[in-house]
């Protein structure tokens, strides 16, 4: 069923695509780029320029006004409710104001993807606890949203993002509430779910996360994208973040 | 941990007002579907009972008191003959003094002699309840043979009662028509309102690749367990008063048309009352739901 539109094995693929909210203007203007899979981009530009409703076409939360977008080799706007709903959940977002359900504790909230994609309770047990471990909210598994300071709010949402092992991740700067340290760790999740093969999407202000893994930008401008490559040829950045040392557990 | 049905529903705040008019629903329906239930075994009672009793008199006395000497047995046997040869009739005998005695017993004086008194000859009839006989019928074949005979039949003052219980019979199923009316509405509206307060959580769960029937099912089940547990226990509020009122009349009425309580039946269509209202709840909050999502992309 799904599989007769598949057209090719990128993940993502925007040609020519515009966008623009009900009774606004354009603010992604003619957008040309795509997505290989197991790539990682950093998403930059100012506040404004366009970030996050590239971001939101991306989650299949938004169609194009103009153009054609095709999310794993299918295109968006021919898909139904069905299939569109297959494809989020091979998506794993992190949203810049974390989005955590207050009346869920830590647990259920990153529990949410696996249960919404019917994962028995027991496999949901396991993988929830244990990476809620590694990104050390082990002791506040039962702790309410409103009870946990933004950093570790961050860290949830993070978790509950790549809970599922997403094909595609993307993140709308996940780094923006935790101190360094924390953002280096998380970057290692991030590259470390990449060299698995996911492909990630990291929209940021963070420069010095970019300098140092130099990932190459998609970088927003007033509604236009320009795709600024890496600078060096691309090097292992989570063997070479791990070696940092790290509090790798 | 979260189960199927608290996902968007955490907190009772907007759980209550569901349950609370389900009660109420409940509870109303309940009462009113009891008086009806009363109603119409009343009135089915009152119909057996009056096809069932069918009386013919034949006068011993003219209107100036005197006897009517052996034409009463002439009367008499052209009246049996009358009344057995009608449709719809299984028999007629007319009542010695032994039985008529008996059916005097509560309004004569011990030891009274029956044959003094200025009686009527009685004949029973018995009716065939598979075929009714035409009553007016016999009534006008009477008139016209045996013009002193006198048809006791309590159809003719009862039918407008019985016409008048069943028209209200069929206004309590108006009423229950409304209720179900207002229970629907309650549900759309209160599962609308739950809605447009979990619209973000929905569309985050929707974002995460929740198919809509993942979050319809969460309002299904939410709004049907919340209206049974309403309707259950405005039910459960309805028994005692039904009871009450049931207790009193059969102590306290002298009418014992008006003293026929519930039967067991008559209970098990009651409790199906939360039954009805919490599928009616799933079914409503179930299309609404299905409704709304149809804005998401």
């Amino acid at each position: 069923m799904i599989e007769q539109n598949k057209l090719s094995s990128l993940i993502a693929e925007f040609n020519g695509v515009s966008f623009r909210y009900p009774g606004g203007n354009d603010v992604l203007k003619d957008i040309h780029f795509s997505l290989e899979p197991g790539s990682f981009h950093f998403m930059t530009g100012e506040s404004g320029a366009g970030k996050t409703s590239l971001l939101s076409l991306l989650y299949l939360n938004a169609l194009p006004t103009k153009g054609r977008v095709r999310l794993f080799g299918y295109a968006v706007d021919q898909l139904s409710r069905r299939a569109k709903a297959h494809i989020r959940r091979q998506i794993g977002v992190v949203f810049q104001d974390f989005c955590l359900l207050n009346h869920l504790n830590a647990f259920d909230n990153v529990a949410l993807p696996l249960r919404i994609a019917g994962v028995k309770e027991s496999e949901i047990r396991h993988h929830v606890s244990e990476l809620l471990a590694w990104v050390g909210l082990e002791k506040q598994m039962r702790a309410l949203p409103p009870e946990l300071s933004g950093g570790e709010q961050q860290r949830i949402a993070i978790a509950r993002a790549v809970i599922n092992r997403p094909t595609l991740l993307l993140a709308d700067e996940p780094t923006g509430n935790v101190d360094d340290a924390m953002a280096n760790r998380l970057l290692r999740l991030f590259l470390e779910l990449n060299k698995l093969g996911t492909t990630v999407v990291i929209a940021t202000h963070n420069q010095g996360l970019i300098k140092q893994t130099n990932f190459p930008q998609l970088h927003l401008s007033h509604g236009q994208l320009k795709i600024i490559p890496s600078q060096k040829p691309y090097v292992d950045m989570a063997s070479k973040l791990f070696n940092r040392g790290g509090t790798h557990d | 941990m979260i189960n199927k049905t608290n996902l968007f529903f955490g907190s009772a705040s907007d759980t209550l007002f569901l349950a609370w008019m389900s009660m109420i629903m409940a509870f109303i329906a309940t009462l009113i579907l009891a008086g009806g239930l009363i109603s119409y075994a009343t009135i089915s009672d009152w119909e057996r009972s009056v096809s069932g009793a069918i009386t013919v008199q034949i006068p011993t006395y003219d209107r100036e008191g005197k006897p009517r000497g052996d034409v009463v047995q002439e009367d008499v046997e052209t009246a049996l003959m009358i009344l057995r040869t009608s449709d719809g009739i299984k028999g007629a005998t007319v009542l010695d003094d032994n039985q008529m005695a008996t059916l005097m017993q509560p309004w004569l004086a011990p030891n009274t002699v029956i044959q003094e008194l200025p009686l009527p000859q009685l004949i029973d009839v018995e009716i065939d309840h598979a075929a009714p006989p035409h009553i007016k019928q016999i009534q006008a074949d009477l008139a016209e043979q045996v013009p002193q005979a006198v048809l006791d039949s309590h159809r003719f003052w009862l039918d407008s009662l019985v016409r008048l219980a069943h028209n209200m019979l069929k206004m309590i199923g108006f009423i229950l028509v409304l209720l179900t009316l207002t229970t629907t509405f309650t549900v759309i509206y209160a599962t609308r309102a739950s809605l447009t307060v979990h619209e973000s959580v929905i569309n985050l769960v929707h974002m995460m690749g929740a198919n809509d029937f993942f979050i319809i099912r969460q309002y299904a089940w939410h709004s049907m367990k919340q209206t049974f547990l309403g309707a259950l226990f405005g039910f459960l509020l309805a028994i005692p008063l039904i009871i009450g009122v049931s207790f009193f009349l059969r102590t306290f009425s002298n009418d014992t048309a008006l003293a026929i309580g519930l039967t067991s039946w008559h209970w098990g269509i009651l409790a199906f009352i939360p039954v009805i209202l919490a599928i009616l709840g799933f079914l409503t909050a179930y299309k609404t739901v299905d409704c709304y999502l149809k804005r998401f992309l």
